[in-house]
């Protein structure tokens, strides 16, 4: 929780971005850089596609830091919804044109599932917000919180879900279920 | 349905939404809800704004250097193009930058890199100075990387509203045309350059693109002993130069050798 003192630094450069200033850019790139490419990661499972996600997305900050504000959200969580959202743009337009590749990481994803170590979350520079996110997710055992987690991550349907990670349809639909079941409970208790 | 007299349910609903496992018509119906009831509106917002924080459990992974570098150059190429644009389309309308961009002394007296600093201050108003600050380094930087500017010119129309820089390098034989002025020629025209020596007729040095920057190459003769330099408009593609110009003579100005 201390942690979120990480957030006043971060929209006073996003302020400055918005008014033009390179440095600023510069600095929220030194700070956030690693936590978004992280996710970029996780979102398009593939380096190059990642480290593109991450420059379009700076780009975009560059243009759009005025908006910020109006978001009323922790600056790493409208970060964090730039960076998904570029990403499943490029993964819709390149499944398009490369589906042998995806599914080759799709693979990937399945052995990540059938891993006993569960996929680690990170709550570094977390927001207060996400930091209870993490307390009720921490709750769901970790196969239920790894289909959660990519259902949202990478926008994928029950049956997504289902084929990608060679899972039952009924299994992945009674996971999602029950963990946002559970998570109801639990987040409701941070409200 | 009035959803809003079922929390539980709402909230299931709207965790599913946020979540993104909820789709087709009953998304649709779930959002047309949340549009019309704001009481759904808030449950909507509320779990859309948890799920977000989602983004933020990631691991981090350092990104390779390169990928500042990439994003720096862009956005300093984007800058530079800006500062270029508000510089043409503001040299020609600015009453008091006006007067200084027509004197020719300054362009004299002033090395061709201060120059262009010099026009990029005065046509960038107060609010824009900072922003172009860094464009005005990258552009300096970017001409002192140049090897040498013999010759200068700065032609003008006939209301003496400068419209193309032009810079001689001897050691490249490079004539390089910089569009200043917002004037485009119809797509059937060309705009053809002459030098327009002291005895003789006028010769060409060759026919614009449609490009902001253009570069012909030129022997060092084609440029000495030519006190001036003129543009005239002809037909798509320029005419032979033993004929001369047969269009009009939209730009006109002193071709200067620069003392260094």
């Amino acid at each position: 929780m201390s942690l979120d003192s990480a957030d006043p630094e971060l929209i006073a450069l996003l302020d400055r971005v918005a008014l033009g200033e390179h440095a600023a850019l510069r600095s929220l790139y030194e700070r956030t850089s690693g936590k978004l490419y992280g996710l970029a990661l996780r979102v398009v499972s593939h380096r190059d596609w990642a480290e593109d996600v991450l420059q379009d997305s700076f780009l975009y900050v560059w243009r759009s830091a005025s908006s910020y504000r109006e978001s009323l959200s922790p600056p790493l969580a409208w970060l964090g919804l730039i960076v998904r959202s570029r990403g499943l743009d490029l993964l819709r337009r390149n499944t398009a044109q490369r589906s042998g590749l995806t599914q080759e990481l799709d693979e990937v994803l399945a052995e990540t599932l059938q891993a006993d170590s569960a996929n680690p979350m990170d709550t570094a520079q977390a927001s207060q917000q996400a930091w209870a996110l993490h307390q009720c997710l921490s709750q769901l055992e970790h196969r239920q919180r790894e289909v959660v987690s990519l259902a949202y991550i990478r926008d994928l349907s029950h049956s997504e879900l289902a084929t990608q990670l060679a899972l039952p349809l009924g299994t992945v639909k009674s996971w999602i279920r029950r963990g946002l079941d559970q998570l109801r409970v639990c987040m409701a208790r941070f409200a | 349905m009035n959803l809003s007299a079922h929390p539980e349910l709402l909230s299931r609903i709207a965790a599913g939404y946020a979540l993104g496992s909820l789709r087709g018509p009953a998304r649709r119906r779930f959002e047309a809800m949340a549009r019309e009831q704001p009481s759904v509106r808030a449950v909507a917002l509320l779990w859309q704004s948890r799920m977000i924080g989602m983004t933020e459990l990631q691991s981090a992974s350092q990104p390779d250097p390169a990928v500042w570098t990439r994003i720096d150059n862009l956005l300093r190429a984007q800058a530079q193009e800006q500062a270029m644009q508000a510089a043409r389309g503001a040299a020609p309308h600015r009453a008091g930058a006006g007067g200084w961009l027509r004197s020719l002394a300054l362009w004299r007296v002033a090395s061709a890199t201060g120059v262009l600093a010099t026009l990029l201050a005065l046509v960038s108003g107060n609010s824009l100075q900072q922003e172009f600050a860094l464009e005005r380094e990258a552009l300096q930087a970017r001409l002192q990387a140049m090897p040498q500017i013999a010759y200068v010119a700065v032609l003008s129309d006939d209301q003496a509203n400068p419209s193309m820089l032009v810079t001689f390098d001897p050691a490249k034989r490079t004539l390089t045309l910089q569009r200043v002025g917002g004037f485009r020629e119809a797509a059937d025209r060309s705009l053809q350059l002459w030098a327009l020596p002291p005895s003789g007729g006028p010769r060409s040095l060759g026919v614009l693109g449609a490009d902001q920057v253009l570069r012909l190459s030129a022997a060092d003769q084609d440029v000495r002993e030519v006190p001036t330099l003129a543009i005239s408009l002809e037909p798509k593609g320029g005419v032979p130069s033993a004929g001369g110009p047969t269009g009009p003579v939209v730009f006109k100005g002193a071709l200067i050798r620069k003392q260094s």
